[in-house]
């Protein structure tokens, strides 16, 4: 029965990445090979995260938000729109639309993503005998990140690959991108200064991916109307 | 074209292959975790000349359950907690006469009653603890003679158990009971089978102080034994401490070889008999023991057995204690005792009784350790506050007998009566008016050594069976008789075949908070939708709601072309 809770929770987990990879034309492409060239540079860009966090991080006895210490978890945050810049513009993909190529980006690092971070609590606790709502939630959080992620390389895809875009938008694509990589700052300033607990950080991270996915196709669509 | 398409299937294939080793990998991680972890303690399990007794199975895995053992509720698959402050004696014996069949039995002590110094002392209602050490000691005294089919096992109340009746309590007073597909709590104990314990170790300790022999004298000089047994029985041998049952009458002995060996120590003072001191095991078990150490005495020692004078339970006397005799009261010996104590006890301010009951030789029952001296032919009483000599397995130390119901005074006054006795007899002042050991003098009864040996005997269980080999316990009782003792010796033997007992007495229970499997279908059913309703949502947005109807019907375009 409990295996049965694990299975509910991976399916919900990574669920979403395979339907995404089969329901857009990403399929039709057959666009693996660019999803896992970016699970390979997630897995990089992890490992150097790591290192930095070990050398320049004090580990905090209390829970609580330590300014100084979020500012550094965030500059470190940036190592991973590096990664995203260097998987999209110095990786060799084939023949595919930009259109495309930040999807499948997107959806290699978000699937890496939850691997690495959800597979392994996700196998030693949902199937043990004691229920929690603990990897339900988790399976949700993974569903935002996957938006989160895929928005994140819109507007990379936006900022490196395309040379003419408008104007206005320009200010607009780099305040969303910059939201969209500091994403993890503000849910730990949330959990930790103000004390909301799991269920309300998940939910808050829900509303604010569709409201950021929509922003973000907003200007996607917007910047490709001059090349049509 | 065709050699990327191989180089990108044989990276396929080597994912998949790290894939599936890491699930291997993944497959030997432990399960390991719960909501709460619990001692427990399990109810005896022994076999009498045969007959099964007490609870035969060990390992749990069931459901919870509350209900109060009410006629018509299947509770076969589940485990009862009850509290014993609100069990009900007569519908719990009905429950247990009619043998229903049952998962499992978990009893909730009140908190204060666990020595083990891991939760703070409480204030409990001084009314309430009659009532509940009363229905302790009937509820122990119903699981020792009945045979369950099914684990019973005790614990201590704590908060998050107190949370965890109250949940399933209101589960049960909504729905039905828990079962596999209503979720609810689990109860887990994973221990194996119990294995019958090859045999029980019996070890006395004796103390002899011998007394001061005249140049001339030739004979051998006369000797007063005090005895007293150690070990305990009750229904969960791992919590059965018995502080009066015979703690008290440890810590009394172990007070009067202190007092006695000062009084020794100095030859001026030394008295003209030989004090034997006696620790004695298998009490519980018709005082097996003592039996198999007075056998084993040198027989010219028991013949130089003036009197021995047995200790039981004189821990929680407010005035009149008994002085039990096999011997008819006329004879002069028993005469000339009871006064030696009658006399004393004036004194104290106490009243004695004498309380007379013949020796059957026949009958293998010893209800009072004097009767093994008796049968010996050596004169012998017991003093002890109970007025009627138990039955097999009763007053033998068991749940109810705790710490908190036993009065430090009653045993002080009382090794002050035995003490004075029997110096007044060893000193030859009977009758006179002297007191030996009175207060405030350098052989005054010490009341911190009595109440740190009643502490210690109170957080010890000490049922014969599952005492370990060279027991730490017994090796300080022994190091404690040495300190007062010229000669100590330790008699080695074994209980006889009549009992058998099987092990596992503690074991750790897991409580999961478990979801129903109609939550899991649920679950299931909700994500599986979400997934669809994804795919639907990104195929329509990506290619067009008539691709995805297009997806459903393929075949018949085919079949117009062929046509």
């Amino acid at each position: 029965m409990t295996v049965f809770h694990f299975f509910n929770c991976a399916i919900l987990t990574f669920g979403p990445h395979a339907v995404y990879y089969s329901a857009t034309p990403l399929s039709e492409y057959d666009t693996l090979g660019t999803c896992i060239k970016a699970a390979l540079v997630y897995l990089g860009t992890a490992l150097v995260k790591l290192v930095c966090l070990a050398t320049f991080l004090k580990v905090s006895e209390n829970d609580s938000f330590d300014p100084y210490q979020e500012l550094l978890k965030a500059l470190i945050g940036f190592i991973d729109v590096a990664g995203l810049y260097f998987a999209l513009t110095q990786l060799t993909h084939r023949n595919i639309s930009q259109n495309h190529k930040f999807q499948a980006v997107g959806l290699g690092w978000a699937f890496a993503d939850s691997v690495l971070h959800r597979l392994a609590p996700l196998w030693v606790g949902a199937r043990g005998l004691e229920f929690t709502w603990e990897y339900v939630l988790q399976g949700l959080e993974a569903n935002a990140n996957l938006v989160f992620t895929v928005s994140l390389a819109a507007m990379g895809s936006l900022m490196w690959l395309r040379k003419s875009k408008p104007r206005a938008l320009i200010l607009l694509i780099y305040a969303c991108a910059g939201i969209l990589a500091t994403m993890p700052s503000i849910t730990s300033y949330l959990r930790r200064s103000l004390g909301w607990h799991l269920p309300e950080v998940v939910g808050f991270e829900l509303s604010a991916s569709l409201v950021m996915a929509i922003i973000s196709w907003q200007l996607f669509s917007a910047c490709q109307r001059p090349l049509v | 074209m065709a050699t990327r398409k191989a180089r990108q299937g044989e990276m396929l294939e080597s994912v998949y292959s790290v894939l599936a080793m890491v699930f291997v990998l993944f497959a030997c991680v432990e399960l390991c975790d719960a909501a709460t972890v619990l001692d427990v303690y399990r109810l005896i399990q022994y076999d009498l000349a045969g007959s099964p007794f007490g609870s035969r199975f060990a390992s749990l895995n069931h459901h919870a359950s509350s209900s109060a053992f009410a006629p018509g509720v299947d509770l076969s698959r589940s485990v009862v907690i009850s509290p014993v402050r609100e069990l009900n004696l007569t519908v719990f014996r009905e429950f247990i006469e009619m043998r229903r069949p049952l998962g499992g039995l978990l009893f909730l002590l009140p908190k204060h009653f666990d020595r083990s110094g891991k939760q703070d002392a409480e204030e409990g209602d001084e009314v309430d603890e009659g009532k509940l050490r009363n229905t302790l000691a009937e509820l122990e005294d119903l699981l020792i003679h009945a045979s369950l089919p099914y684990p019973v096992y005790f614990a201590f109340e704590n908060d998050k158990v107190a949370e965890i009746l109250a949940d399933v309590r209101r589960n049960d007073a909504s729905s039905q009971p828990a079962t596999a597909t209503t979720g609810g709590f689990k109860l887990l104990v994973s221990t194996s089978e119990p294995k019958k314990l090859a045999s029980t170790p019996i070890t006395n300790i004796q103390g002899w102080l011998p007394g001061l022999k005249a140049d001339d004298d030739v004979s051998q000089l006369p000797t007063i034994a005090i005895v007293a047994s150690y070990d305990t029985f009750g229904a969960a041998p791992a919590l059965a401490v018995g502080s009066d049952s015979n703690g008290s009458g440890v810590a009394a002995l172990l007070e009067l070889a202190r007092l006695f060996s000062r009084l020794y120590s100095n030859s001026k003072t030394r008295g003209r008999f030989n004090l034997l001191f006696g620790l004695t095991s298998g009490g519980p078990y018709n005082y097996d023991g003592t039996s198999k150490w007075l056998r084993s005495l040198d027989q010219r020692l028991r013949e130089s057995i003036d009197y021995a004078v047995c200790l039981n339970s004189i821990g929680s006397w407010k005035n009149e204690l008994w002085i039990h005799v096999s011997k008819p009261p006329e004879n002069a010996y028993v005469k000339q005792v009871f006064e030696g104590f009658s006399d004393t006890a004036k004194e104290l301010g106490v009243k004695v009784g004498l309380k007379h009951k013949k020796i059957n030789i026949s009958n293998p029952r010893v209800a009072l350790e004097h009767e093994q001296f008796s049968r010996l032919r050596v004169t012998a009483v017991t003093v002890s506050e109970l007025s009627v000599a138990p039955e097999l397995l009763q007053n033998s130390g068991g749940l109810h007998d705790s710490r908190e119901f036993l009065s430090e005074s009653s045993v002080i006054k009382s090794v002050k009566l035995v003490a004075e006795t029997l110096a007044r007899h060893i000193y030859g002042q009977q009758g006179k008016n002297i007191e030996i050991f009175a207060d405030g003098s350098s052989l005054a009864v010490n009341p911190s050594y009595i109440s740190a040996w009643l502490d210690f005997l109170s957080q010890t269980p000490r049922v014969a069976p599952f005492f370990v080999k060279n027991d730490p316990f017994i090796a300080s009782l022994k190091k404690e008789l040495a300190e007062h003792n010229v000669e100590v010796n330790v008699h080695q033997d074994v209980l006889d075949g009549t009992f058998t007992f099987y092990d596992s007495t503690k074991a750790q229970l897991n409580i999961y908070q478990v979801a129903s499997v109609a939550f899991d279908l649920l679950l299931l059913l909700v994500v599986g939708s979400y997934l669809i309703l994804l795919f639907s949502f990104l195929f329509i947005t990506t290619r067009g709601l008539d691709d995805l109807i297009g997806l459903f019907r393929r075949p018949p375009s085919r079949k117009v072309k062929t046509a």
